[in-house]
This record gives C-alpha cells, structure tokens and sequence, in this order.
C-alpha cells in the first residue's frame, strides 16, 4: 500500500498552512491570467520563476503547478464571451463556447466549463496517483512516427471541426501548414521565408497568430456592427446549466477526462491536441452533427475537461521520468533544478514530499478552483453587458501587452495586427480560422517528425507501418477516411443523384462545394483551390 | 503583472540610455558602477543558460552593489539578445551571456549583421561538456564497440543531437568529414526530446549537452556515457575516454561555454572590474554549489580564455558553415 502510505504524506504536505496558501494563490493567479488573453501561464511562470528561489521546492511547485492548471480553468472565459482564446489550449473552446454566449448561453458554458474542469482534473489526478510509472514507459515508446501519425490524424479530423466548409477548412489547414515552415528549418538549420529578419528566424510565434485571428479578428468584425452586437447581449436568461444541459454533458466530461489523461502524458501532447481530441469525438458520436459549431454544449464540455486532464496528467514525464512535456513544464522542470532537485526517475523515492505533495495538492486546489469559478460565473458573464466598443478597445490593448509579454519582441504586435486583419477578411469570406491555426500548430511537430522518421528509416515509408502504435493511428485515419467517402457516396446518392460532383461533407447548408470527394483529400491539391468565391452571411 | 514588468524595464532602459549619453564623454569608468546592470540571456527562463546567468547575476549585483536586472531575450538562435547586446553603449551596464553557439555559429549560419568581435569577452562562466551517450540496453558498451559498428556499416549508427545548427550537430559533420566516421544524425528539439528517444529506443545514440537531467540519468543507469567532449577526462566520469583519446583528434568543440561579455569596445577598467568580480564569484563556495561544482572550471577563465574558445570555433567551423 505505497500508493496510500505516499498520498497520506502528500496530504500532510499540502495541508501544511503555507501550502495551502500558496495552492490558493497559485490557483487564483492562474485563473486571472487565463482570462487576461495572451498572458499564458508561460509568460507568467517565466516571470514568476525568480521569486520561487527564495520558498521551500515542494511550496514552489504546489505555486507554479497552481497557476499552469488554474489558467486552464480562466482560458475559457474569454473563449466564450469574446472569442479570445486565453491560451492555445482555449481555442477549441471558441467553436462552440462563443456561438452558445451569442445565444445568451454564457453563463451554462462557463459553468459547464467549470465543472467538467474540476471532474477532469480530479480524475486526472486519481490517475496521476495510481498511473504514473507504468504511463511514463509507454510515453516514452512514442517516438518520431508515432508523432507522425499523431499529428497527421489531428490535421485530418481539423477539417471536420466546427465547419460546415470542408474545402475551405482543409485549404485553410493547407495555408496554416505553409505557415508553419517559416523559421528555421528544423533538419538543415537553414532558414526559410525570414527575408533576413532575426525576428522570423522562430518562425511566427503561435500566440501572436492564434490571437491575432481569433481575438483581433473578432473584435474588428464585431465593430463593424456595433448595434447588433448590444441586441444579443440583451438577452441573457440563465446563468446556470440546466439540468438537461448537464444529461448532455456528462458523456463528453467523461470521455474528456479519459481523453485529455492519456495525451496528456505524451510529450508534447497536451493543450491543444487533447481538446481537439475531445471536440472530434463529440463530433463524431453526436446523433446531429451539425449542431457542433453552432453552439453545442458538448462542444464545451468536452474540450474544456480534456485540457484540465491533460494539464495534470503532463506532470506524469515530469515527475517519473524528468522530461518535461511542454514549455510550461520545462520552466517548472528549471524551477526544480534551481532549487536544487532534479526530477527524474528516482525523485519518487529521493524527494517523496515533492512527489506526493505536488500530487495532494492537486486535489486541494481542483476544488478550490470550482469553489473560485462558480460564483464567478455570473461576475463575468455581466462583461457582456459592457458596450462593445469599450470592451473591444480594452481587449484589445490587453491582447497587444499580453503578447509582447512571450518574448518581449515588438515583431510579434505586428504579427498579431497582421494577422487580426486577415482574421477579419476570414470571417467576412467565410473561412475559418480554426483550421489555420491548428494546422499551424502541428504542421512543424509533423514535418520535423516526418523528417526526423526518414532519417532512422533510411527513408523507407515501411517505418510508419512497421510500428505497432503508428501502424494503429494510420489504420484509424484509413477507417476515418473509408467510412466518410462511404457516407459521403451514400448520401449524394440518396440525396442528389442528378448532379454527382456536389456533395458537402458537413451537410449543414445546403450550399455544396463545388469538389468531388470530401474529407481527407490531399492537403496539396485542395491548396490550389483556396476558397470557391462563395460568400458566408452567418454571424 | 508582466506587462507592469516591461514598463518598468522599459523606463530602465530609457534611463541607462540617457545616462549613458552623458557618460560617454566623461569617461568616469573608474567609478563603475553607479547604477543597474542590465544582463541578458539569449535563451528562455529555466535552462542551464538562464539558471548560470541568475546565479552569475545575484552575486555580482551583492559584489558591485547595483541592481543587476537578468533579462530573458530568446529568439533567432540568440541572435535577438546579441543583437541587443552588440547594439548597446559599451559602458558595462548591459551585458549578456555568451556561447560559441549564439556569436560565432548563428553569425556564421545567418545574415544577422555581428560577429564575434563585436562583443569584449569578460570571463567565463561555466563549461557544460557533451557526452556521447547510449542507453542501458544498447549493444554498444564501449567506445570501442560503438565506433566498430559506426565504421562496419557507414549511416546505420543514430545519433540524435540537440538541434540543426548546434555545435554537437556539426561535431558530428566533422566526425565523418575529418575521420570518415559516418553516423547518421537527427536532429531533436532539446535535451528533453532527445533523452525521450534514447530512452525509447527511437534513436541509438545521442550527443548531448551533460547538464543535471543527463548527470540524473548518468546517475540512475539509464544513460550510458562513451565518450566525452572535453579534452581531458571529466573529473566526475573518470572512466569514460574522450575524442582525442579514441582517436578522434580536434573533436573538442562539442560542449558549451557559457560566457560573459560586453559590446564592443568596453572601457579596460570597466571590464576588468567585471572580470575580477566574476572571478571573486565563482571562488565563493555557495555560488559554485548553486552553479553545479562540476560545470565551474577549476581555473578561472578569463576574457583571453573566453576570446580563445570563439577564434578557436570560428576557425573550425568557417570552412564548414561559411
């Protein structure tokens, strides 16, 4: 009974009155900078890190743990009232979050966010507790085309999120991955698109165009229709979810918490692939679709708990293994270090009121952040009653500081200024800029993957098959793809059968494209037809 | 929070540039210094890099008696911090840390418009070698047996390294180039992605930098250390044989020297205050303890020793990047 004897001693640590203050604080810290969009908990652990020398290792990483989990409850907020996503892990939650608050809805996606956060996170911690050594070897087993397939599925199932245009979805994914090659080159350290500016040698910085899309975007288009903006903000009914709202969530929370747990341990896999995840199953189990996009609750409920799991379970590499799964647990990771504790396989059993400690207070500061976020449902939900014009300029200014915050290099405003204009161009023709962004996102983990894959193969493409996890991934993608061809091909056939070539995947409008197979065509092909002129009048 | 922070230090600056404007003609290098030192860091919060400078940092701010601001400027292979850094009055109240890597290579790969002599060498910090490392289940459990296969079947031996242009990638370069030793190397994102595919068996080498997660794992058995990049054998891993020994003469590049440095141009006395003042540092016992005893040199490295490892790098690595 080592696991009970450990959480016993975890609890006698996190009790302690300092930690409990410091759980509280860290909590409370991460919740407000979720909110503040593009003050991630990067930016503020970053900031942060020096004052942690002074304070015991175990109190120091009970803060710092506090605030990265905490954030993840605060980046919803303004995901759903002003499509701003807090942080990355926040843009899935745009989908369908801000169409439920246009609909007066806010305050059920708050507190469904809520409290699918806090059952994901407490379950990702039970698991955390019994889980961690056995998950932290088969992480490890991920390697070059495990990623690969990984991120390949994640592009893939982009371009059934929230769209009811797969073409201009998967065109928009196309121009994320493009996106994605500036910088250096990963393999051959050349540099590609920089035009010799040190500022681009990175490539974009993902903050600056995920904000600039969603965020600067929306705020632009919103204040192009001052007037209409008040009238929705008129009417909100409910704050709390109903009890029909939560029938329906509970499927979504609880494959969520499993969801977010599991890729969350993957290096590199947290945040954003583990809501996207969530949003994908949703979808697909979801008896009508359509509604996704729309302002689904499911939509919510399930991203916002897989992003909680996932933030908990990235501590299993961490503490088990010291590789550290993200940046946000590399500057825990460098924290540890300073202090003069070095995570690895034997901090189990060399620094046991870390482990355990960390792991209790988890528990705590969960609860604390629902106690936190409940009551501030309402609170938050009257930021809609602000005139739009005030509150676009102040998320604004805040958009701007918050991103200049990630690498204090001016470039990035203008990237987000940039980019805040093409977002608004987006919206106005139609596009979306979901897909952009998290093909932007994945494609350089994919190409350096790939890349990487190549060079251990010899480049022999056996090796993608050859693996059995990889070989699994790319089996799933093959059933993704065969079955909606099938559907697809049934459908037209039921539906259209006089004028084969129109078909819409997504079915919602009527409005076809004007493209043969939908789904997973090539990504290369659908590029050379970006956007079909067609004109979008929703919103 | 952050955004308070950057003002504040924007409005430092804007002092510094302004007193540094008055100062340039007075020439009062004497009394140096008479306010905050602004020390950069061309790399993110919570590396080795970042950790050395702060405890670098804290106790020249105890020594000198000012305010010493440690600010983190990653980007373009640290070219955006030594840009900063080359650009800046050469009066002693900003400095960087430097490597090999951020003011020869990245100059030598990229247009970024400085080389290594737009800098004045202080001192050196700390040195983190590189090892060659397998993991504990490789079939390779010398030096000996490693470079066999490597020479049996050229290419089929991996070896993961920390990034596309890092010195360990270009070692390797130098290692089938000059000693016809073929490995075929991948490049990672970092120590962390790297010990993730040794110990996952993805890759069946690395070269890596030996900061405290690769000593960790030194420690715990799961690395198994063959080779190692300094000249001489490391004190802490006395039975592992280095390049030179095996052979494999030159191949000492590997590791990373973190130094300290100036813009061009800074004033002998103000430098050789610094210089002093670092060397006093890293004899107190609490700083080389904070710093990892083993990564501070035994002897003091001096600006002349800090310029040698640059000329040294340069020279090597020109023909090969230029």
């Amino acid at each position: 009974m080592e696991i009970l004897d450990g959480i016993g001693q975890g609890f006698s640590v996190a009790l302690d009155p300092t930690n409990l203050l410091y759980v509280f604080l860290g909590v409370l810290i991460g919740t407000v900078i979720g909110v503040l969009p593009g003050l991630g908990p990067t930016a503020t652990i970053a900031l942060l890190l020096p004052l942690t020398y002074e304070i015991d290792p175990t109190t120091a990483i009970i803060l710092l743990a506090g605030i990265y989990y905490g954030s993840m409850y605060g980046g919803t907020i303004t995901s759903v009232l002003l499509q701003l996503p807090g942080e990355a892990a926040s843009v899935v939650t745009t989908f369908d979050g801000y169409q439920m608050a246009k609909q007066g809805r806010a305050g059920p996606a708050l507190g469904i966010a809520a409290v699918g956060s806090w059952i994901g996170g407490t379950l990702a911690v039970i698991g955390l507790t019994l889980l961690a050594p056995p998950l932290a070897d088969l992480a490890v087993e991920f390697g070059p085309p495990e990623y690969v397939a990984l991120t390949a599925l994640g592009i893939l199932l982009v371009t059934y999120l929230g769209t009811r245009h797969p073409v201009k979805s998967l065109s928009m994914a196309a121009l994320g991955l493009l996106l994605a090659t500036i910088g250096q080159d990963a393999i051959t350290g050349t540099t590609r698109f920089t035009f010799d500016q040190i500022s681009l040698f990175d490539g974009l910085d993902f903050v600056a165009v995920a904000m600039g899309l969603f965020g600067v975007g929306e705020i632009l288009h919103n204040v192009e229709k001052t007037e209409k903006a008040q009238a929705v903000v008129g009417k909100i009914k409910n704050i709390w979810p109903s009890r029909e709202d939560f029938r329906a969530s509970a499927g979504p929370i609880a494959r969520g918490s499993v969801i977010g747990f599991f890729i969350g341990v993957l290096p590199g896999g947290g945040g954003v692939i583990s809501s996207l995840a969530s949003y994908a199953t949703e979808k697909r189990r979801a008896k009508d679709p359509t509604r996704f996009g729309k302002g689904a609750i499911e939509g919510v409920a399930g991203p916002e708990t897989a992003n909680n799991a996932s933030s908990t379970s990235a501590f299993i590499p961490l503490l088990t293994l010291g590789i550290p799964a993200n940046v946000v647990l590399a500057l825990i990771f460098g924290a540890l270090l300073i202090q003069g504790v070095t995570p690895g396989p034997q901090l189990i059993s060399q620094n046991p009121e870390i482990f355990w400690g960390v792991i209790a207070s988890m528990y705590i500061g969960n609860a604390m952040l629902l106690a936190l976020n409940i009551p501030l449902v309402g609170f938050f939900v009257q930021l809609l009653r602000v005139r739009s014009g005030i509150l676009a300029s102040f998320a604004l200014l805040v958009t701007m500081a918050g991103v200049f915050s990630v690498n204090n290099d001016p470039f990035d405003m203008w990237v987000v200024l940039v980019f805040g204009i093409i977002g608004w161009l987006m919206k106005k023709t139609g596009f979306e800029p979901g897909p952009l962004v998290l093909a932007f996102v994945l494609g350089s983990i994919l190409e350096r993957a790939f890349r990487q894959s190549m060079l251990l193969s010899g480049g022999e493409f056996s090796i993608f098959l050859t693996r059995p996890m990889s070989g699994v991934l790319f089996a799933a993608m093959a059933l993704v793809i065969t079955v909606s061809t099938l559907t697809a091909l049934r459908r037209r056939r039921r539906s259209r059968p006089a004028t084969p070539g129109e078909e819409d995947l997504a079915a919602a409008d009527a409005t076809a494209e004007p493209e043969g197979t939908p789904g997973a065509e090539s990504v290369d092909r659908d590029a050379r037809t970006p956007g079909t002129g067609e004109r979008d009048d929703r919103a | 929070m952050r955004t308070a922070a950057a003002l504040v230090g924007l409005a430092v600056v804007a002092l510094l540039a302004g007193c540094g404007e008055e100062q340039a003609g007075g020439g009062d290098a004497a009394s140096y210094p008479t306010e905050s030192i602004r020390l950069l860091v061309p790399y993110d919060a919570g590396g080795p890099t970042d950790l050395t400078t702060r405890t670098v940092g804290a106790c020249l701010e105890s020594e000198l008696g000012q305010t010493v601001v440690v600010e983190n400027l990653p980007g373009g292979s640290g070219a955006l911090a030594t840009t900063e850094l080359v650009g800046a009055e050469p009066d002693g109240y900003t400095l960087s840390l430097v490597t090999a890597g951020t003011t020869v290579l990245t100059p030598l790969a990229n247009e970024v418009g400085y080389t290594k002599d737009d800098i004045t060498p202080i001192g050196v910090m700390a040195e983190v070698p590189s090892v060659l490392a397998v993991g504990a289940d490789s079939p390779y459990a010398s030096a000996e047996d490693f470079f066999a296969a490597v020479e049996a079947d050229p290419g089929a031996v991996s070896v993961g390294v920390p990034g596309a242009s890092t010195p360990q990638a270009i070692e390797l370069q130098r290692l089938a180039d000059e000693h016809g030793a073929e490995v075929t190397t991948v490049p990672f994102d970092g120590n962390a992605e790297m010990t993730t595919a040794l110990l996952g068996g993805n890759v069946d080498a690395v070269l890596i930098n030996a900061s405290l997660d690769v000593v960790e794992n030194i420690d715990a058995g799961s690395f198994v250390p063959l080779v190692a990049s300094s000249e001489e054998r490391l004190s802490w891993l006395p039975d592992t044989p280095t390049f030179t020994e095996l052979g494999y003469e030159g191949l000492t590049l590997s590791g990373s020297t973190f130094g300290l440095a100036g813009p061009a141009g800074l004033p002998d006395e103000v430098a050789g205050t610094l210089e002093d003042t670092l060397r006093g540092c890293l004899e107190q016992e609490e700083v080389r303890q904070q710093l990892g005893d083993r990564y501070v040199p035994e002897e003091f490295g001096t600006a002349e020793d800090l310029r040698a490892v640059l000329d040294e790098t340069q020279e090597v690595y020109e023909p090969i990047l230029g």
